[in-house]
């Protein structure tokens, strides 16, 4: 995932490199999927996470596309 | 599949807080030595915590080279915390790591395509909107570097993170994604 300062940047890069667009987020966005990706990573408990709570984590931050679908 | 289910956790866990404490992976050694086992099996156990996808080994070797949101070799995306330089995988991961060590963080990138060099900042769980542009590096000499022209964007929500792939791909081919 790479970082760009504008819509304008991510599709001159993506036409360089002969690539679809994907999804963007804001850095505010991707913050807080952070802390909800990674808060737990260094717990002796964190044995990886189920479909469902990778589901639960996208959906808090909006993210409700096909994009982000989870195949069970 | 290796019988002790338990030990292959801690020495997931002992991989992470080492990261954690020097910014390095720990060599298969380090960790057959930590544990007391041999380092055929401390092998075995890096390789079936790689299929796990619990962290990713260099391509036909025992190295680690992610175990996200830390990188075991240098990348674009630096994070300094507490006097300690970590490197990220990605921009998702540049945020990953204050999130991982929940303390406040300063960060440098580049901006890809534009080539900007990037600085932000984490200070009590939010990003702070004042970034940091400056000239690529490279452009000026090192000595020259307060010479560098430095400016402000108007608003950190100009800052983007692209995912090129959707999620049900993000694990075909780690380094790309």
């Amino acid at each position: 995932m790479l970082l760009f300062r504008s819509e304008e940047w991510i599709d001159k890069w993506c036409q360089r490199n002969n690539l679809e667009r994907g999804e963007v987020l804001t850095i505010h966005q991707v913050w807080e999927l952070s802390k909800l990706w990674y808060q737990d990573r260094l717990s002796l408990d964190y044995h990886g996470r189920s479909t469902e709570k990778v589901a639960e984590i996208f959906k808090k931050i909006g993210l409700k596309s096909k994009f982000w679908y989870i195949q069970k | 599949m290796l019988s002790n289910d338990s030990l292959l956790w801690q020495i997931r866990h002992f991989v992470y807080n080492h990261f954690a404490d020097t910014t390095l992976p720990p060599s298969v050694d380090e960790t057959a030595a930590y544990f007391n086992i041999s380092t055929e099996e401390a092998g075995d156990y890096y390789r079936e915590l790689h299929n796990h996808h619990a962290f990713f080994l260099k391509p036909d070797t025992l190295t680690i080279r992610m175990a996200n949101p830390f990188s075991g070799i240098p990348t674009d995306f630096k994070v300094y915390v507490n006097g300690k330089t970590y490197y990220a995988n990605c921009a998702w991961d540049m945020l990953g790591i204050p999130a991982l060590l929940q303390c406040d963080a300063v960060m440098d990138a580049k901006f890809t395509e534009s080539n900007e060099s990037v600085q932000l900042e984490i200070k009590n769980g939010q990003i702070n909107s004042n970034v940091t542009l400056s000239d690529s590096e490279g452009s000026l000499p090192r000595q020259t570097e307060t010479l560098r022209s430095r400016r402000t964007l108007p608003q950190s929500d100009m800052l983007l993170v692209h995912f090129p792939l959707p999620f049900s791909h993000w694990y075909d081919d780690l380094t790309f994604t």
